[in-house]
């Protein structure tokens, strides 16, 4: 690609010598746009994250050198390990789960013939409500006395689970309420995979004798792997990042049982006492775990790949 | 099937069970066992919602935050995409590998080194400084480039022949030929810049630049604002999305298909 653009960029630059520097400065102007707002935003706040990790700070003004003193202060926090426990349960049950389900959901709903658009419309509408309203009706739904689930449960004799009250059943929920309101976008990305796949191989082997099952370890599996690893990487990070509808689910409790990481990073930046250090030193050690383990994803389904 | 059926109600029901709760009084709210239909469809709890707070104000805030964000993105993100797609210049691998790897880097990791820029360049408590930081999205670039490099060079090596600038290249022949492309990601923009939180939340510190969520979160964490009337909030903030939703459903499967967006 690269070799026949050059090919075809030096005559242009010979016939339009008059407008050949319009030309040439164009892609930087329309370039410049997107990339100062980039570099603004993104580029330098990500660079100054590194640098700001390393002062302290109670206002934003002014700033205490600390060298590497928040990163030993985090690591020797026992209020940091319970958060990082708590992530890694929440993100590891949430991707497993939410995987599964929208495999089994997307394999289900493929099989369908008419109702396959309505199925997938029906499965995909969690993932639009706004995560702060899913966390207030499942508030509502989850309450002990009176709320619909318990009420559900009562009725086949289950219950009452104390779903928001113990620290446990909290983190329960959580998981749930997050698998709802995920698992219809992973859905829909291995829902074009299946549909990806040519049915002539399903033909073939039918007319061999192959079990359904058969078929969907042989065929579906292997073929859906490169959708499963952007499903698996995708809700990794999704997981890593929950934060809003746990915010009015939970409000990160009780006792801090629900706390993620991006609620304490939140927290200890806007919330006194303002520790904007340490809120900076977690988003670097958030950085550095989501980093490290979207390139584990990918060299494992590379592997794959080439097996 | 039947797991199928069960799946979907699973799906739909604490949906349902939000658009019933909106009609109910608080009494009806508080019964044991709960009623399923409400005793009316009054719209009480709307108008009161709507005279209650600043409702309008807050609804507003969000559509302007919204549409701002979006258009903003659209434009940026289509011009980086034109530049990087239909020209050779030094530098392009090198901006390109940048723009997709900034997707490792999610707000939510910057967020105070992010709320440092802001504030001083003065945005904190604005619908700009909700507007703007999230505006140059890389998945917007890629999914745009993707597309312009299927847009034939020979078109572009004609409008310059017959004079045409630059710019009105862009404008008049890539612009209206990338349609496809651009309503993908100006219907995921809408979607996610609607129901944004965290980051509004951190701006919007006053009650005058409150979007829908910021302000149903707060008023959620003051006990004194009755259920009914949050209800009939997170009512109103979820049927924007989901007409947008239901017009849009071909689009927004294939956009998710080929990028998995987010």
């Amino acid at each position: 690609m690269t070799a026949s653009q050059t090919r075809t960029a030096s005559p242009r630059r010979k016939t339009w010598a008059s407008g050949a520097w319009k030309t040439k400065l164009a892609p930087y102007l329309f370039l410049l746009p997107n990339m100062a707002i980039f570099a603004t935003f993104t580029i330098y706040p990500a660079i100054n994250g590194f640098n700001m990790s390393l002062y302290s700070s109670s206002n934003g003004r002014t700033f205490k050198w600390e060298g590497l003193g928040n990163y030993q202060k985090i690591l020797t926090d026992q209020e940091f390990w319970g958060v990082a426990r708590n992530t890694v349960i929440y993100t590891v049950s949430f991707v497993v789960l939410a995987t599964v389900f929208a495999l089994l959901i997307a394999t289900l709903v493929n099989a369908q013939g008419r109702g396959k658009t309505f199925f997938r419309a029906v499965f995909f509408v969690p993932v639009l409500v706004s995560p702060v309203a899913v966390g207030l009706i499942w508030n509502w739904i989850l309450e002990r006395q009176n709320g619909l689930l318990n009420t559900a449960l009562g009725g086949i004799g289950l219950g009452p689970v104390p779903w928001l009250v113990n620290p446990a059943w909290a983190m329960v929920a959580i998981i749930m309420v997050g698998v709802w309101m995920q698992t219809g976008f992973y859905m829909l990305i291995l829902l074009a995979g299946l549909q990806s796949i040519d049915p002539v191989l399903f033909e073939a082997a039918k007319m061999d004798g192959a079990s359904a099952w058969r078929q969907f370890r042989s065929i579906t599996l292997p073929m859906l792997s490169p959708s499963m690893a952007v499903v698996v990487i995708l809700a990794t990070i999704h997981g890593f990042q929950s934060f809003d509808f746990i915010w009015t689910l939970t409000g990160g409790g009780p006792v801090g049982a629900t706390t993620l990481m991006v609620q304490y990073i939140y927290e200890n930046g806007f919330e006194s006492p303002i520790r904007y250090g340490i809120a900076t030193a977690g988003g670097v050690l958030l950085f550095i775990a989501v980093f490290i383990l979207t390139m584990i994803n990918w060299a494992v389904s590379r592997r794959q790949e080439a097996v | 099937m039947v797991v199928l059926i069960t799946g979907a109600l699973i799906a739909i029901i604490p949906l349902v069970w939000m658009f019933l709760g909106s009609f109910k009084s608080p009494t009806e709210l508080a019964q044991r066992p709960p009623t399923f239909l409400p005793e009316s469809w009054a719209l009480t709890n709307y108008t009161e919602a709507l005279g209650r707070f600043n409702f309008v104000q807050y609804l507003t805030n969000s559509v302007l935050v919204t549409v701002g964000a979006t258009v903003l993105t659209l434009a940026i993100n289509s011009m980086a995409a034109y530049a990087l797609a239909k020209y050779n210049f030094r530098g392009r691998t090198a901006l390109f590998l940048i723009t997709l790897a900034t997707i490792m880097i999610p707000l939510q990791v910057i967020l105070i080194p992010v709320y440092q820029v802001v504030a001083s360049l003065g945005l904190v408590n604005t619908l700009w400084g909700m507007i703007i930081p999230a505006a140059a999205t890389p998945t917007g670039v890629f999914l745009l480039r993707q597309y312009m490099l299927t847009i034939p060079d020979e078109l572009i090596e004609a409008a310059r022949v017959d004079g045409s600038g630059e710019f009105r290249t862009f404008w008049q022949i890539i612009l209206p030929l990338s349609a496809p492309a651009l309503a993908v990601v100006a219907i995921f923009s809408i979607m996610w810049r609607w129901s944004d939180f965290l980051w509004p939340l951190v701006v919007a510190q006053s009650e005058a630049v409150y979007t829908l969520p910021v302000a149903l979160a707060r008023f959620n964490a003051e006990l004194t604002v009755p259920f009914n009337l949050i209800l009939a909030m997170g009512v109103v903030s979820t049927i924007p999305v989901l007409i947008l939703f239901l017009i849009f459903q071909k689009q927004i499967a294939t956009g998710i298909a080929n990028t998995g967006i987010k």
